[in-house]
């Protein structure tokens, strides 16, 4: 078992040792809720070394994210959870949820829809679908949410939200000692811990400020986004080619840690806007403005620095597979060169891509 | 191209008719493609959508509309599918997605979808669907309205989708410049309600042992009704379809003769010539008779508050919500056609419709029924394998005729 997994399986421990667990699989989860219903968030990563068995119960054109989290919990590799919540993000988060209530009949699991858009009646049906997912948790042994609680927690992850926001800013001057694999490492950590922890983790790792500023020729600034790529040693990988990540948009980096804004007094449905408004990923989208991810990728290219996009999205994602050409077609126009690395979630199939990365890094310089 | 194709079939469907050779399957397709060549006339103003939406409103609006999923369908009808499923491959899209929505986006990456007025996504079926009419409504530069369908069927669901359906009406209103008019929603609705009640009929029909349908009967039968609801003609060709089956059934023709086998397709069909089906009847004296898709699972609509009845609709169709849902609705098919097995395309690139197949080929089992898997791309006929899928079809067959029938006689 790598060291990393070691860490996590330790802080999955410390967490069934407190309150419990509840284990959640998309980016889109309500964290604070569940933290103020005296859970700890925990994620089920998919990037876990155990056998290929999902295909038992899932199509093989299914996203590999979705597969190898029921392959953990088809091979016991899962830590101590009182349930498990699902997000309605897309076709194969929904089958992952029928296939997990097979694999796991006697365990807690709840499937919270998400509206695909975030205006006017989405906003409550959302507030509603947080209102049952809060009712669910208090059945599975937690406490009853109040506002007081639910702004606490929301506290919390907007102080982890802060937190990343400044380690991101490090690793892009490349003051970030072990640079952005060591900022994933701290996100896969963040996505498996209890908040109070990973502030306390997340602030030690600024105590290290200046200890390794990298000397030498600089990479080339790269801005990254997709969905699954929880491997620090992918970010080591792209680091090795020449490139200086300065920005990311993953589900398993900065868009699980976005800050929630919350107005109003209703702390509820302050989170469904917060949550629904945050930076999307492909599935989430503006009827006034469709198609706008190539403008959002740009745009977050463009404001980072960078000389480059690399776009990494696990295989079988339909709403990346669907918008990706319009991102390219919009990147082209703007002039901004772009590598679209497709795989299964692990270092592997990033390694097995090596050439293609360095070949787009060396026409940058 | 498309036109011409529409303006063709219809002619060509007319004069048979003419001719005294009429019948129920020649006026379900004489209405597509009358449909067809609305979609391509260039003066009714027309609306792609998601496959859930309300057509019968929209109907009622004067929208010519339609899933565009229907014109992948078509395009691998005509057998011309591949030069437009290339186009995307040029443009990069994944050749891991569903050749409904490549077909459809090279369709109008070759400028051969008529640009709409507006756009209806529905997020029931398919995260893909969704997304296909975003990239359209960036293409056409045109308005699109998100039609959330929960996956729980539940008072709030319904109000919440109903609320989204008086929104969808105002927002068609705005850009159409024509207000929904009371008198012809309710008669929208009646039509709609009409047509229901007769494919309930229909499908009760069907059920009888021996049935009186044949495998291409049904084929694209229910999704395809759909686009016609609110309309009078939904209604002339579910009755159509009606005295057809009940003709055969008074005259004792069960359609084939020596048929043995009741099957049950799950999900869609095919859409391009192959030769599976002939071979089942001919051979092995198997017949579809039933769908997944073709079932009424809704309640009549109240004319007079029809915005609740569309939306309790949408939530209630088979591939809205859990697999368990899903199951337990295939389970009460094969109940009540006395189904021997059941087959699934598991058309490629379909996370919705294949991803589930390992839970209903269980589910399934649960009562005895067997099923076949297969691995088919139900639009891409070059990626077709006829031979393959004979073989896997053939020793399908063979086991259910070895095999003790699941219900009694």
């Amino acid at each position: 078992m790598k060291a990393d997994r070691r860490e996590e399986m330790k802080t999955e421990e410390i967490m069934n040792q407190n309150g419990g667990a509840i284990g959640f699989a998309c980016a889109y989860t309500p964290l604070p809720l569940i933290h103020a219903a005296g859970f700890a968030p925990c994620r089920i990563l998919p990037n876990v070394d155990c056998p290929d068995q999902a295909g038992r119960l899932l199509h093989d054109n299914l996203c590999p994210h979705v597969k190898r989290i029921l392959d953990r919990a088809m091979s016991g590799m899962i830590p101590d959870l009182k349930g498990m919540v699902f997000m309605n993000s897309c076709d194969s988060m929904r089958r992952l949820h029928d296939a997990w209530k097979t694999v796991m009949p006697d365990m807690n699991a709840v499937l919270i829809d998400l509206p695909a858009v975030s205006i006017g009646a989405s906003l409550g049906f959302f507030r509603d679908e947080l209102d049952r997912l809060s009712q669910t948790l208090e059945q599975w042994g937690g406490k009853a949410i109040d506002d007081a609680a639910l702004a606490g927690s929301i506290g919390l992850y907007d102080r982890i939200a802060s937190l990343f926001t400044a380690l991101r800013e490090k690793a892009g001057r490349s003051d970030l000692e072990g640079g952005w694999t060591t900022l994933q490492k701290a996100y896969n950590r963040a996505s498996v811990s209890p908040p109070e922890e990973s502030i306390a983790f997340l602030e030690t790792l600024f105590l290290r400020e200046g200890a390794d500023i990298r000397r030498g020729e600089p990479g080339v600034p790269v801005y990254l986004f997709g969905n699954m790529l929880p491997e620090p040693e992918a970010f080591s990988l792209f680091e090795s080619c020449g490139a200086q990540i300065v920005a990311d948009d993953l589900c398993t980096g900065s868009r699980l840690f976005a800050a929630v804004e919350t107005t109003g007094n209703h702390k509820l449905l302050g989170l469904a806007a917060g949550i629904l408004q945050r930076p999307a990923c492909a599935r989430t989208f503006r009827e006034e403005s469709p198609g706008r991810l190539g403008d959002d990728v740009a745009a977050g290219a463009i404001r980072a620095g960078a000389r480059g996009v690399i776009g990494y999205t696990a295989k079988f994602c339909d709403p990346y597979i669907a918008r990706l050409p319009g991102v390219r077609e919009v990147l082209k126009r703007k002039g901004i060169p772009f590598l679209l690395l497709e795989g299964d979630c692990t270092l592997r199939s990033v390694g097995q891509q090596k050439t293609r990365i360095e070949a787009f890094i060396e026409m940058m310089r | 191209m498309m036109k011409a194709y529409f303006t063709d079939l219809e002619a060509g469907i007319v004069k048979a008719i003419n001719d005294g050779n009429s019948s129920h399957r020649k006026l379900y397709t004489l209405e597509l493609a009358r449909l067809g060549k609305r979609l391509y006339s260039g003066t009714d103003p027309i609306a792609w959508c998601g496959i859930t939406a309300p057509f019968d409103l929209l109907n009622a609006m004067g929208v010519t509309s339609c899933f565009v999923e229907f014109i992948g369908a078509m395009l691998a009808a005509t057998g011309v599918v591949g030069t437009f499923i290339e186009e995307t491959d040029h443009a990069g899209y994944s050749s891991d997605a569903c050749s409904y929505h490549r077909s459809v986006c090279g369709a109008a990456m070759k400028g051969i979808m008529p640009v709409p007025e507006f756009l209806i996504g529905t997020t029931c079926p398919c995260s893909g669907g969704l997304a296909v009419l975003e990239n359209l409504a960036r293409r056409f530069d045109r308005k699109l309205f998100v039609l959330h369908v929960p996956q729980e069927d539940s008072a709030g669901s319904v109000r919440f989708l109903a609320d989204q359906m008086r929104e969808m009406a105002a927002f068609v209103s705005r850009i159409t410049g024509r207000k929904m008019d009371g008198g012809a929603l309710r008669k929208s609705v009646e039509y709609s309600n009409r047509a229901s009640a007769t494919m309930r009929e229909i499908f009760e029909l069907a059920c009888r042992v021996p049935s009186p349908i044949t495998s291409r009967d049904f084929s694209n039968f229910g999704i395809v009704m759909a686009l016609f609801f609110g309309r009078e003609e939904a209604v002339t060709i579910a009755e159509s379809y009606r005295n057809e089956f009940k003709k055969r059934i008074d005259a004792g023709d069960n359609g084939t003769s020596g048929r043995k086998f009741r099957l049950l397709w799950i999900q869609n069909r095919i859409q391009f010539r192959h030769g599976l089906e002939k071979m089942l009847e001919e051979e092995y004296g198997a017949s579809i008779i039933s769908d997944e898709l073709n079932d009424i699972t809704w309640d009549p609509i109240d004319p007079e508050n029809p915005f609740d009845g569309f939306a309790r609709r949408a939530i209630s169709i088979p591939i809205n919500g859990t697999t368990e849902k899903r199951i337990g609705h295939l389970k009460k098919l094969a109940r009540q056609y006395r189904i021997d097995g059941a087959i699934n395309p598991c058309n490629w690139g379909c996370r919705q419709g294949a991803g589930a197949r390992g839970l209903i080929e269980n589910g399934l089992k649960e009562i005895g029924l067997p099923v076949l898997n297969l691995d088919v791309d139900c639009v891409d006929s070059r990626k077709f394998t006829e031979g393959q899928l004979r073989t896997r079809l053939e020793a399908f067959m063979e086991m259910l005729d070895n095999r003790e029938p699941l219900w009694q006689s």
